[in-house]
């Protein structure tokens, strides 16, 4: 059903267009609704072997990454029902099954505390609430948002929202002072949120 | 925590968005299972989002190097998909009133009571054991219709979330959406509005974790 089932949307390092997303996001109700395998087919050959980097990504080796990524497939098909294209792309969906079916697998091997020091900043009181604002369109904004964001930056929003690193594993690994690596992680992200406010 | 040791029980009120720290700490799953569903709940409830944490995670997804599976793994997963369950939906769930709710949260319902079950914990009350496999200890709480659950305390401290219904506990009262946050000396009995069944998602023994509730206390200071 994807017309471009290779070529445009496999490029590494892109985040998808908002055509793709869409494409996606009928595939996914597909699966829903009739069990479509040949839907479910696309959505595998492109999000598993994402799942499956992102997981090596976060320290499991190749056969374990593989095996979840799997598991996480078949959880997309299960759960397809409880999909809703209104509320998030298919990719933060599956990005989230990811995430809390990582958690189980690693909850004894991995700390999940969170770092004591982070709870000492306070909400910043400056952002608006985000109701009326439409989920594609936020997805839609957030990544040309990201675009235009310095790299740098960039990589600072990756590694605290979707690697979870704290701010000071963060500090550690990039040998850059905690204080920076906050005010950067606050600037890019309120930048981010400042495009998505702004018309 | 320390504001909270002079607040034994508190009604949470909202109105702020987080800050990059927790919002970080949701979207990346850092802050655990039982917190993440607490707090993804109540938003959606009150309508309130931060999908733009999520979808900076969503979004490094799709920018991922791909890393090759193995020729077979489409197939395989195929064979898992007959070997398994079906599909869930929230039509299976025991409790009608259960079914709009919050989808990640249907989903732990579901699963849940396709394992351990409604439990009968007193007269008018039961318990329904989410299985999040974190730390802490996530149930679902049922009663009944001007039934109350006995006067208790807890080792840590125990969060609520009013799911369907209503109740009150002696200090305030509390409908769908609503939060409180007690200490682990506040002895209370909830008890349900005459009007109905009461539905109530309660989080607990977590010490650590609830630090990233500074962000919902916020607005009460």
């Amino acid at each position: 059903m994807v017309a471009k089932s290779s070529g445009g949307i496999r490029l590494a390092g892109e985040a998808l267009a908002e055509e793709n997303r869409e494409q996606f996001a009928s595939l996914l109700v597909a699966v829903a609704e009739n069990q479509d395998r040949a839907a479910f087919s696309e959505l595998f050959a492109y999000y598993a072997p994402r799942v499956k980097s992102y997981l090596m990504r976060l320290g499991s080796d190749g056969a374990q990454a593989e095996e979840i990524a799997q598991d996480v497939m078949v959880t997309v098909w299960r759960k397809a029902s409880l999909f809703d294209r209104r509320q998030a792309s298919v990719s933060t969906w599956i990005f989230r099954i990811a995430r809390n079916r990582r958690i189980d697998v690693f909850r004894r091997t991995k700390k999940p505390e969170l770092d004591p020091e982070e709870t000492m900043l306070l909400p910043s009181g400056v952002d608006a609430p985000d109701a009326g604002v439409d989920a594609m369109e936020t997805e839609t904004r957030v990544r040309a948002a990201m675009k235009e964001l310095p790299e740098e930056q960039r990589q600072l929003l990756k590694l605290s929202f979707y690697e979870g690193l704290s701010h000071s594993e963060i500090a550690e690994k990039l040998n850059v002072p905690l204080g920076t690596v906050k005010s950067r992680i606050r600037l890019a992200f309120r930048r981010m949120k400042a495009d998505l406010h702004e018309e | 925590m320390g504001h909270l040791s002079r607040v034994e029980m508190m009604k949470i009120k909202f109105g702020q968005l987080m800050d990059e720290a927790a919002s970080a700490a949701l979207a990346s799953g850092r802050v655990g299972p039982e917190l993440g569903l607490f707090v993804d709940s109540l938003m959606q409830m009150r309508g309130m989002s931060d999908l733009p944490g999520e979808a900076v995670a969503g979004a490094a997804l799709e920018c991922e190097e791909p890393t090759e599976l193995s020729p077979h793994a489409l197939d395989m997963a195929f064979a898992a998909i007959e070997r398994g369950a079906q599909p869930t939906t929230s039509r299976s769930l025991r409790y009608h009133e259960l079914s709009g709710l919050p989808a990640g949260l249907v989903d732990a319902i579901a699963t849940a009571e396709h394992s351990g079950g409604w439990k009968r914990a007193t007269r008018g009350v039961s318990q329904l054991r989410l299985d999040l496999s974190g730390r802490s200890r996530t149930e679902l709480i049922r009663i009944e219709a001007g039934a109350a659950v006995p006067p208790h305390s807890h080792k840590g401290q125990e969060l609520s979330l009013c799911l369907v219904g209503g109740y009150s506990d002696g200090t305030a009262a509390y409908g769908p959406g609503d939060v409180s946050i007690a200490d682990p000396s506040v002895r209370h009995q909830p008890k349900a509005d005459d009007d109905g069944p009461c539905f109530v998602l309660s989080v607990t023994d977590a010490p650590l974790n609830f630090s990233i509730l500074d962000w919902l206390q916020w607005s009460t200071r």
